[in-house]
């Protein structure tokens, strides 16, 4: 296989599988949250301003999940376009976790979406609030299955090898249970949730900090809260799973950690060591992106924890939270940070485990399709510009929308809505 | 275990074409359908929201496909290059036009016929690749420009049946003078066994039994997607009875 080739399936994979990242982890997040404030204004039935909230946070996150949706299309086509040297040799094992994702988690969300976007006036508000939630969990359980393909390729157990060289499934449940896998599901999740949280607190700092409009009844202030009290927990959870990890990489990765750590001595050590098990060969991932990655993702922790912890003694005083407008600017700032940190750490981890593909049993570059580069070259140039563009739109859409505030619902015209039920008087 | 995989993959395939088709045949014909701002509204109206519960039949497709018969979906799919890149991009502009539809009317609207088309017009393609004798090739451009033409009026014919069925008005009225008397019915009927029969027809030439996965990973996969099955086809109906009905307005906007 040509380099040009394989340098694009890889620039293809990455831009694309990061573009698709930005939006789950906005989506993952919101999710969440909005499933309980769902169920609090359920609960509450008596205030409008929770169900106001549910409405302006849920099109927040629609207007997201939609297009991530539309970028998720490609990535389940892009193993077998890109990348069927995969397949052939491991897809017997990552392939079942792939296949449940799509029929067990999407087929339902994409379902139950559909129904909670449009059943607001369709359907008894628990069972409208129980669609929430399938919504909800099966994202989850989606994200759990992607992690399980991913965990397999990173840290391969549950396989073993055919009388041919390939893979095949051997034991499910170890597979299933791949720590690699589980621990970067508790990571990602609560770094979903910092996400959501943060851009809640963010969007609703910056209208507090216009002050344009009339929050009397504590719109924007309840969900500064809400953003800052759930940030806080979900930075620790990250931190935790993030350092559970590490035990792990140094046992299946060694050579991952060293180089993050810049250690040059255990770097030649394990270079000489997999050169004796697998052969000649450069077992060294690229040191500068793999070091930098993780370096910049411990980077934007810290300057997320300190602003943050300050907020959280801030978020009790109604005063500061109406008031304190520098306060209200740095939460506006701290935005953009998860999806940094998010995507330094997926570098790290995907970059930091070259040249392997399925770590130890499948080189990058065996891996990939038989396809000329042309054809590679056509593919790129489709879709990088369509996700830039998806993104950019997504993006401008969605500042637009949380800039505008809250915005009684456009209702259908009066003759297609349901007919009310007739009421027997007597 | 190979054959019920074989028979899951075919009947999302066939359950794609004919729910995903119905929308996609829409799609294209929206220009004709409606020609004024509330026709066009209404007619888009006629897609929301069941698109998404339709394309989830390929999504799962494609699912089935890596999970049961890897080898083969890296070898077909790398072979179809130069007719995914277009169908999945056909798909995605689509898709984005009807969700900004909502924010920009007359963008999403020609994003949405046109990613209509394109996408139809790669099935065509796609389905003479599949109908020849090395499927992993793309068929060549006589054979496949005039297989996708002819799939593309069976798209067609399919969306207008489901116009007829769907909408009301003045986009109703000329999708029944196209599609026939009994407001649509007939013609629906016969455009969806012709849309089940043909991907189950392009698919049955595929190596399956040869390049199935192994019984371990099939036991895993087979049986939990029999024992979804019925709660994925209770969302179906649950979805077509409450949002199925005759769109008289625009798509109710969430957002």
């Amino acid at each position: 296989m040509d380099a040009e080739t394989l340098d694009l399936a890889r620039w293809q994979f990455a831009l694309t599988a990061g573009g698709h990242f930005l939006f789950v982890s906005l989506t993952l997040g919101l999710a969440t949250i909005l499933a309980v404030l769902q169920t609090r204004a359920t609960l509450r039935g008596g205030q409008p301003v929770h169900t106001r909230m549910v409405r302006f946070w849920g099109q927040l996150y629609v207007i997201n999940y939609a297009i991530g949706i539309v970028t998720g299309l490609v990535m389940e086509f892009q193993f077998g376009l890109a990348w069927a040297g995969l397949g052939h040799y491991a897809g017997d094992v990552f392939g079942a976790s792939l296949a449940l994702e799509t029929v067990l988690a999407f087929f339902v969300e994409s379902t139950f979406l559909a129904l909670w976007m449009l059943g607001w006036d369709r359907f008894n508000k628990w069972v409208h609030l129980a669609v929430l939630w399938v919504v909800t969990l099966t994202a989850y359980l989606s994200a759990y299955w992607i992690l399980v393909t991913n965990g397999f390729l990173n840290q391969p157990e549950g396989h073993r090898v055919t009388e041919d060289g390939t893979l095949e499934l051997g034991d499910t449940g170890a597979m299933l249970t791949n720590s690699s896998a589980l621990l970067a599901f508790g990571h990602i999740a609560a770094a979903a949730l910092l996400t959501g949280a943060l851009f809640m607190a963010g969007v609703s700092a910056y209208h507090l900090f216009r002050r344009r409009t009339d929050d009397s009844d504590g719109f924007y202030r309840r969900s500064l809260r809400i953003g800052v009290y759930a940030a806080l927990p979900a930075l620790f959870v990250t931190v935790t799973f993030g350092g559970m990890q590490e035990e792990n990489i140094g046992e299946w990765q060694p050579m991952k950690l060293a180089v993050f750590e810049d250690n040059s001595e255990e770097i030649a050590r394990l270079q000489a060591e997999m050169t004796e098990r697998f052969g000649p060969g450069d077992y060294v991932p690229p040191e500068a992106l793999t070091q930098g990655a993780g370096m910049l993702m411990m980077a934007v922790f810290g300057l997320i924890t300190i602003p943050l912890l300050i907020s959280a003694v801030l978020a009790a005083f109604r005063r500061a939270v109406s008031r304190f407008r520098v306060w209200h600017v740095v939460l506006m700032a701290l935005v953009p940070l998860p999806y940094v940190a998010m995507i330094a750490g997926w570098v790290f981890r995907e970059a930091g485990r070259q040249p392997w593909v399925v770590y130890g049993l499948l080189r990058t570059e065996d891996a990939v399709s038989e396809v000329s580069t042309t054809q590679m070259w056509v593919s790129v140039g489709v879709f990088v510009p369509l996700f830039a563009l998806l993104i950019v739109v997504n993006w401008w859409l969605l500042l637009r929308w949380a800039r505008r505030g809250y915005t009684e619902p456009r209702r259908p015209p009066e003759d297609s809505r349901p007919e009310p039920v007739a009421v027997a008087t007597y | 275990m190979e054959l019920i995989a074989a028979l899951l993959l075919g009947f999302f395939f066939a359950g794609y074409f004919v729910l995903g088709g119905a929308d996609i045949g829409l799609g294209m014909l929206l220009p004709y359908l409606g020609r004024e701002e509330s026709e066009r509204q209404l007619a888009v109206a006629g897609v929301w929201p069941v698109f998404l519960a339709n394309e989830v039949w390929l999504v799962a497709t494609a699912g089935v496909f890596i999970g049961c018969f890897p080898a083969l979906e890296g070898e077909l799919f790398s072979g179809l290059v130069l007719v995914l890149v277009p169908l999945l991009a056909g798909w995605m502009i689509r898709d984005a036009g009807l969700w900004w539809g909502r924010q920009a009317p007359r963008a999403g609207f020609w994003l949405t016929v046109v990613g209509s088309w394109t996408l139809a017009l790669s099935w065509g393609w796609l389905i003479a690749s599949l109908l020849t004798d090395t499927p992993t090739e793309p068929a060549p451009p006589a054979l496949g420009a005039v297989t996708s033409l002819a799939i593309a009026l069976l798209f067609l014919a399919h969306g207008m049946g489901f116009a007829a069925l769907r909408l009301s008005g003045v986009p109703f009225e000329r999708a029944r003078q196209v599609a026939g008397r009994g407001a649509g019915g007939n013609s629906f009927a016969l455009t969806s066994a012709v849309m089940f029969v043909l991907p189950l027809l392009a698919g049955a030439r595929l190596p399956l039994s040869d390049s199935a996965a192994s019984d371990t990973a099939l036991r895993l996969v087979v049986p939990a997607l029999l024992v979804i099955l019925p709660l994925l086809l209770a969302g179906q109906v649950w979805l077509w009875r409450t949002f199925g009905r005759r769109v008289e307005g625009p798509a109710p906007a969430y957002f």
